[in-house]
C-alpha cells in the first residue's frame, strides 16, 4: 500500500466528489454536464495557474478577481468602442500587468505583506472598475467575441482549449526554464538564489506581474462567456484560486509547488460547485462548501505533516 | 499621536473652506455618526492585530450577527434577543477563528479570509435574498437617534473606547495581549499562555463585531445578506490609519478612533464635493496602501536603529 | 604536498564592538593537503574562515594565491578565487533535483530560447557526483536527502565552481558515524586531486586521523602550528585553553547546598538529546559545558517547556512538569535565553513592559493591573540590579547589551522565580557588566534560589559555578565537582577522543 500514499490527496478527494455527484445528483454524470464542468473551470484555471506560482514563493494575490472585473470591463468598453477584438484584448492585458506589477513591487521592493498589498489592490480595481461603469454591465460588445467563446476547435471547445493551452504554458515555464527554478528557489530557499549572484527580486516581481497580466488574460474567456463586462463579475474568485491550489496540493512554505494538482484542484472546485448547482443548492452554500473544501485541505496537509 | 490630530484639524479646516455644507451641525454630527459605525466595526479588529493577528472576517461577521439579530427581534419581539442572538454568533465565528488559528495553524489571513467566504454563504444562504425590515424605534434610535443633540453610536463609541481601555491598560490580560503582539516567541518564553491568549483575543473580537452588527442593524433599519461588505475596507484602513502596526504589540483603539474620523472626514469631504461614490472603494484601497507603506518604513527605520 | 602555498592569509586581524576578534592571525593553505582549524568556541575560526570566502572585510591583514597577491573583498571574489567554504547552514534548494542545486544560477542553456539544457546538466552533475563517490541520483530532490547527502551535494556545488581551496565548518556536527567515513573518503579524493582542505573541528579523533597539519587557535591568536604526528590530545588541549581570568567572579562557593529543586531524570527530546539527567540543588551554581552543537541550549529549552519531550521526567520543587513553559513560569523557573533580543526581550517595548511580561500574574493576581505598583516593581528592579537607563519607559532596544540582559533577568526576578536557567548570559557584554551579572547570580543563589548557567567561556564557568555536567553528542558525559573543575577537564571530557 506504499505507492497508495504516493497518491496525491486531491486525486483521491476528485474521485470522491465524483462519486458522490454521480450518485446523488441527477444529471450530474452526463457527457454534457462533465463538459460543462470543462467550461466553467477554464477561467478558474488562468487565474489558479499564477497563483501557484505566487503561493510557493509563500505569497497570496487577494487582488486577481477585482482586476479580472476591471480588465472584462475594460476589454468590454473597447469593443463597445468598435475597436479590434486585438485592440481589447491588448488593453485588457495591458492593465492586467500593471496591476501585477504592482503587486509586486509593493510586496518585494518595499517589504509589505502581501495580504494586505493585495487587499489595497483589490480595492483600487474594484473601485476602478465601478467609477469606469458606474456599476452597471458594459454591454454591446459585438459579434467577434461571443463567436470566439462558442467556437470549437476539432471539437474541443475554445475556452477549454486555451486552458489547456496556457496550462502547457506554466507547466513549461516551472519544469523547463530557469524563471521555474527561481519560483522554486524563491520560496524554497531564497538565500541561495542571492548568494548564487542570481537577482531574486526580479523574478519575484515577474510571478506577481504574471498573475496580473493571467488576470487580463481571464477576461477574455469571462466576457466572452458573459457576453458583457461588469465589475464584480469576478469577485471572489482568487478565493476559488486560492483553494484550488492549496487543495491541489502545493504548500505555503519551502517552496514546493505541484502545477498538475492545481489543475486537480481547479476540477474540484469546479466539480464542487457545479454538484451542488445540480442538486439545487443555492449559489451561497456553494461558496461556504468551498469555504469548508479549503479548511479541510489544510487539515490534511498539517496531520500528514505531523506523520514523518 | 499629535500627526494625526494635526492631519485631522488639517482635514477639516480645507474641507470647511471648500465646501459650505461641510461645517454645518448636521453635517458634522453625521461624520461622527458614521464615524462610531467604522470605530465599532474596527474595534476587535485593532485588538486582533495589536495581537499580531488579522480578521477579515469582521465584515461578513458583523452582516451575519445582524442578519441573525434581525430575525430574532422579529421572531420574539424582544430586543433582547436580538442582541443575544448577534452577539453569539459574533462569539461563535471568533471562536471558530481563533481555534483555527491555534489549534489547525492556519495562517490568520487565510483563515480569516476563508471564513469570510463561509460566512457569506451561510449569510445569502440563511437570508435566500430577503430583506429583514422595520424594527421599533426604541431599537433604532440606537442607531439613528439622538441624545442631548450627540448622535447615540458616538455614546457607544466612548464606551467602546472607555471599555478597550481598561482592557488594554488595566488589566493583565491587556498588557499581555501587547506582548505577545510585540514578541510572541518571547512571551511564550515569559511564560505568557500564548494560545489561549489569541483564542480569547480572536473571541472577543468576534464578539464585538457581532455587537456591531447589531448596531448597524439599528442604524440600517434592515438586513439582508452581504449588508457588512462595504465595512472591511474601512475598518482596516481605520486601524491602520490610527498607527496601529500590522505588525503587532502597538497602537490601540484611540488610534482606530482617529482614524475612523480621518477616513469619514474624507469620504464625507469626497461626498460633498459631488465625487461619485463608486470612487470610495478605490481611495480606501489608496489609504490602506499608504497607511501599510508608512508602518512598513517606520518598523524599518526602528530596527535599523537598534 | 606542493611548495607553493595555495592560499595565504598574512597578518590579518579583525575587531567588533566590544572584542577583537583575531589578532594578527596568518594562515597558510597547501594543496594536497587537510589543514585542521582548532580552538575553542569563539577562539576565532569562525571569524577567520568567513574572512577567507569574502563575508567579512578583516581590518588589517592580505591575501595571496599562489604567491600572488590578491584582494578578497566579496564572496564572489572568492568564489573566483577559487575559495569555497561549506558552512553548517546549508544553501538547498528543497524542493529542486541535485542537478538544478548544483547549478542554481548558472544553468546551461538549451537549444530552444529560454529552456536549461537538462541533459547536459544532469551529466555535468553526474560527473562531479562520481568523482566524489556519491550514487545517488541527481534527479533526486533535495529535501529527500539525508543532512549527509545534502552537505555532499553542497561539496559538489563548491567543485562544479572550480574550487581548489575548501573550507568545512563542523561537517561532522550533524551526520552519523557511518556517514562521516564516506565524507573522510571524499576527503582524502580530493586531497588526491591537489584541493587544499581547511577544515574545523573540534573533533580530535578527526584531527588525527585525516589532519595533515593543524593550526591551533585562541582568543584570536595563532598559537600553534604543528603535524599531528608531533603532538597529542593533551598538549592540543593545553594549547587551546588558558586565558587569564582578570577577575574573581564569585566570592564565596556554596558549602551546604539545600534541597533538591530541579531533578532532571532520563531525558529523551525531540530535538535530539538522550538520556540526560541533572540535578540543581537550591544555593548552588550549576555549570553546564560543552562545545557548540552538543545540545546544552536544547537541554534546558526542554527542561523549562519550550521543546518538545518524548521521554523521562523534569521535577521542579517536587512537581511533574508537563512541558509547557507557562507552567514552568508558575512553579518558579525563569529562563535567560541565549538570544536574548529575539526571545528573551519585545525589543520596541519599554523596559517597564518588559519586566513585568513573566510577572504579571503574580503580581496583579486579580487581573487588575496597577500602575503604581507596577512602578514601584520596577523602580525597585532598576536600582536592585543597577540597570542604566534614563527612564523605564525607553524602548528596549536602545539598551546596551549588557543592559537589556539585566533587563531579561529583572523580570524573572519580578516573577518570583527560584530556580534560573542562564544560558550564554555574558555573550556579547563589556567586562564590566559581566561582573555585575555574576554578582546578581551569587546574590541569588545566597537567598536560596538555584542556578544553572550554560556558558562557553570557560574561564568564567570554572571561576563561578560550584559543580558542572559536561554534554557532548546531545547527551550528558559527565559530572565534574568544584575541585575537579578546570579548563583541560571539561575540554576534554567535552571533546571526541580516541
Amino acid at each position: 500500500m506504499a505507492s497508495l500514499a504516493r497518491v496525491p490527496g486531491v486525486a483521491f478527494l476528485l474521485v470522491a466528489l465524483g462519486i458522490v455527484f454521480s450518485i446523488f445528483a441527477h444529471g450530474f454524470a452526463t457527457l454534457s454536464n462533465l463538459l460543462n464542468i470543462g467550461i466553467q473551470s477554464s477561467t478558474l484555471l488562468l487565474l489558479a495557474l499564477p497563483m501557484t506560482f505566487i503561493i510557493m514563493t509563500e505569497g497570496l494575490d487577494l487582488s486577481m478577481g477585482a482586476v479580472l472585473g476591471l480588465t472584462g470591463v475594460i476589454l468590454a468598453s473597447v469593443l463597445v468602442a468598435g475597436n479590434s477584438l486585438i485592440a481589447a484584448f491588448g488593453a485588457a492585458l495591458g492593465v492586467g500587468l500593471a496591476f501585477g506589477i504592482a503587486n509586486g513591487l509593493f510586496v518585494v521592493k518595499l517589504g509589505l505583506p502581501p495580504f494586505v498589498t493585495t487587499l489595497g489592490t483589490l480595492g483600487i480595481a474594484q473601485g476602478m472598475a465601478l467609477v469606469l461603469t458606474g456599476g452597471e454591465s458594459v454591454a454591446g460588445i459585438g459579434p467577434a467575441l461571443p463567436k470566439l467563446y462558442a467556437s470549437k476547435w476539432a471539437g474541443i471547445p475554445f475556452s477549454i482549449l486555451v486552458a489547456l493551452s496556457m496550462y502547457a504554458v506554466f507547466h513549461f515555464l516551472l519544469y523547463y526554464t530557469r524563471f521555474g527554478n527561481y519560483v522554486f528557489a524563491i520560496g524554497g530557499n531564497r538565500e541561495a538564489l542571492v548568494l548564487a549572484g542570481v537577482p531574486a527580486g526580479v523574478f519575484h516581481v515577474s510571478v506577481y506581474a504574471l498573475a496580473g497580466l493571467m488576470a487580463g488574460f481571464a477576461a477574455l474567456l469571462l466576457t466572452g462567456r458573459m457576453n458583457s463586462g461588469h465589475p464584480t463579475a469576478a469577485m471572489g474568485m482568487e478565493f476559488d484560486a486560492i483553494a484550488a491550489v492549496i487543495v491541489g496540493g502545493t504548500e505555503r512554505q519551502r517552496g514546493n509547488g505541484w502545477l498538475p494538482g492545481t489543475v486537480l484542484g481547479v476540477l474540484a472546485v469546479g466539480v464542487l460547485r457545479n454538484g451542488l448547482n445540480v442538486m439545487a443548492l443555492p449559489s451561497s452554500l456553494q461558496v461556504a462548501s468551498i469555504g469548508l473544501l479549503l479548511i479541510a485541505a489544510l487539515l490534511i496537509d498539517s496531520i500528514r505533516r505531523i506523520k514523518p | 499621536m499629535k500627526y494625526r490630530l494635526i492631519g485631522v484639524a488639517l482635514i477639516v479646516l480645507a474641507l470647511g473652506l471648500s465646501s459650505h455644507a461641510f461645517a454645518t451641525p448636521s453635517n458634522l454630527l453625521n461624520v461622527l455618526r458614521q464615524a462610531s459605525l467604522i470605530f465599532l466595526s474596527a474595534s476587535g479588529l485593532t485588538l486582533v492585530i495589536v495581537g499580531a493577528g488579522l480578521d477579515l472576517s469582521v465584515g461578513a461577521n458583523l452582516g451575519l450577527s445582524a442578519c441573525f439579530a434581525a430575525a430574532a427581534i422579529k421572531a420574539t419581539g424582544t430586543l433582547s434577543s436580538g442582541f443575544a442572538a448577534g452577539v453569539a454568533c459574533g462569539i461563535a465565528v471568533g471562536l471558530l477563528n481563533g481555534l483555527m488559528v491555534t489549534k489547525l495553524r492556519v495562517p490568520p489571513f487565510i483563515a480569516t479570509y476563508g471564513m469570510l467566504w463561509m460566512l457569506y454563504g451561510v449569510n445569502y444562504w440563511y437570508m435566500k435574498g430577503d430583506t429583514i425590515y422595520g424594527f421599533p424605534p426604541d431599537f433604532r434610535a440606537l442607531g439613528s437617534g439622538d441624545l442631548l443633540g450627540v448622535p447615540i453610536p458616538v455614546y457607544l463609541m466612548t464606551i467602546g473606547l472607555l471599555a478597550g481601555g481598561i482592557f488594554t491598560r488595566y488589566t493583565t490580560y491587556g498588557h499581555e495581549v501587547y506582548a505577545i503582539g510585540a514578541n510572541a516567541e518571547a512571551a511564550r518564553l515569559s511564560g505568557i499562555p500564548v494560545g489561549s491568549r489569541l483564542i480569547l483575543l480572536y473571541t472577543l473580537s468576534g464578539a464585538m463585531a457581532g455587537l456591531a452588527g447589531v448596531i448597524y442593524l439599528a442604524r440600517l433599519n434592515s438586513a439582508e445578506a452581504g449588508i457588512g461588505s462595504p465595512l472591511l475596507l474601512p475598518a482596516i484602513a481605520a486601524v491602520l490609519i490610527g498607527g496601529t502596526s500590522l505588525f503587532g504589540g502597538s497602537g490601540g483603539l484611540a488610534g482606530t478612533l482617529i482614524g475612523a474620523i480621518i477616513l469619514t472626514l474624507v469620504l464625507n469631504g469626497m461626498n460633498l464635493l459631488g465625487i461619485n461614490s463608486n470612487w470610495q472603494p478605490l481611495v480606501t484601497g489608496v489609504i490602506i496602501l499608504i497607511a501599510a507603506l508608512i508602518d512598513s518604513v517606520t518598523r524599518r527605520h526602528a530596527e535599523l536603529h537598534a | 604536498m606542493t611548495s607553493t602555498p595555495l592560499v595565504e592569509m598574512r597578518h590579518i586581524s579583525k575587531a567588533f564592538p566590544g572584542v577583537q576578534a583575531l589578532k594578527d592571525v596568518s594562515l597558510t593553505a597547501y594543496g594536497s593537503e587537510v589543514h585542521m582549524l582548532v580552538g575553542q568556541n569563539g577562539a576565532g575560526k569562525s571569524t577567520l574562515i568567513k574572512i577567507l570566502c569574502g563575508a567579512y572585510r578583516p581590518n588589517q591583514g592580505e591575501f595571496l594565491v599562489h604567491g600572488k597577491p590578491v584582494h578578497i573583498e566579496s564572496t564572489r571574489d572568492a568564489r573566483r578565487l577559487g575559495i569555497a567554504v561549506i558552512f553548517q547552514e546549508f544553501s538547498l534548494v528543497p524542493y529542486l533535483d541535485i542537478a538544478q542545486n548544483i547549478f542554481l544560477g548558472r544553468e546551461f542553456p538549451g537549444r530552444v530560447p529560454c529552456t536549461i539544457d537538462r541533459g547536459r546538466l544532469h551529466s555535468e552533475a553526474r560527473r562531479i557526483l562520481d568523482l566524489l563517490g556519491m550514487d545517488a541520483d541527481t534527479r533526486a530532490k533535495a529535501h529527500r536527502l539525508g543532512v549527509a547527502q545534502q552537505q555532499m551535494v553542497e561539496i559538489a556545488k563548491a567543485l562544479s565552481q572550480d574550487a581548489r581551496v575548501l573550507v568545512m565548518d563542523e561537517p561532522t556536527a550533524a551526520i552519523s558515524d557511518r556517514e562521516i567515513e564516506t565524507l573522510f573518503q571524499i576527503v582524502r579524493k580530493l586531497r588526491g586531486e591537489g584541493i587544499a582542505i581547511i577544515y574545523i573541528s573540534h573533533r580530535m579523533r578527526e584531527v588525527f586521523e585525516i589532519g595533515d597539519r593543524i593550526t591551533v587557535l585562541r582568543d584570536g591568536a595563532n598559537v600553534a602550528s604543528l603535524r599531528p604526528s608531533e603532538t597529542t590530545l593533551d598538549e592540543l588541549v593545553r594549547l587551546m585553553v588558558g586565558r587569564e581570568v582578570d577577575t574573581t567572579y564569585r566570592t564565596r562557593f556554596c558549602e551546604q547546598p539545600g534541597e533538591t529543586v530541579l531533578d532532571v531524570k532520563a531525558l529523551d527530546t525531540k530535538s535530539g538529546i538522550r538520556g540526560a539527567s541533572l540535578t540543581v540543588r537550591s544555593g548552588e551554581i550549576v555549570g553546564l559545558a560543552g562545545l557548540v552543537g552538543a545540545g546544552r541550549t536544547e537541554l534546558v529549552r526542554a527542561v523549562f517547556g519550550a521543546d518538545t519531550v518524548i521521554r523521562g521526567e523534569i521535577v521542579l520543587k517536587g512537581r511533574n512538569l508537563n512541558g509547557s513553559p507557562a507552567e514552568a513560569v508558575t512553579l518558579g523557573m525563569g529562563l535567560v535565553p541565549e538570544n536574548r533580543k529575539t526571545e528573551g526581550l519585545a525589543l520596541m517595548r519599554s523596559v517597564h513592559d518588559n519586566m513585568l511580561a513573566a510577572g504579571l500574574r503574580q503580581l496583579f493576581p486579580h487581573g487588575w493591573y496597577t500602575f503604581t505598583k507596577a512602578r514601584k516593581a520596577v523602580e525597585g528592579l532598576i536600582q536592585r540590579l543597577r540597570v542604566v537607563t534614563t527612564s523605564a519607559r525607553r524602548p528596549a532596544r536602545l539598551l546596551s547589551g549588557g543592559n537589556q540582559q539585566k533587563v531579561v533577568i529583572g523580570k524573572w526576578l519580578n516573577a518570583g522565580s527560584k530556580v534560573f536557567i542562564f544560558d550564554e548570559p555574558t555573550r556579547g557584554i563589556d567586562v564590566g557588566a559581566k561582573a555585575e551579572i555574576y554578582k546578581v547570580m551569587e546574590t541569588l543563589v545566597a537567598e536560596g534560589a538555584a542556578v544553572l548557567v550554560i556558558s562557553s567561556e570557560l574561564p568564567e564557568l570554572v571561576a563561578v559555578c560550584d559543580r558542572a555536567y559536561v554534554l557532548r553528542n546531545k547527551a550528558v558525559v559527565g559530572e565534574l565537582s568544584r575541585k575537579d573543575l578546570t579548563e583541560e577537564n571539561i575540554l576534554r571530557m567535552a571533546m571526541q577522543h580516541g
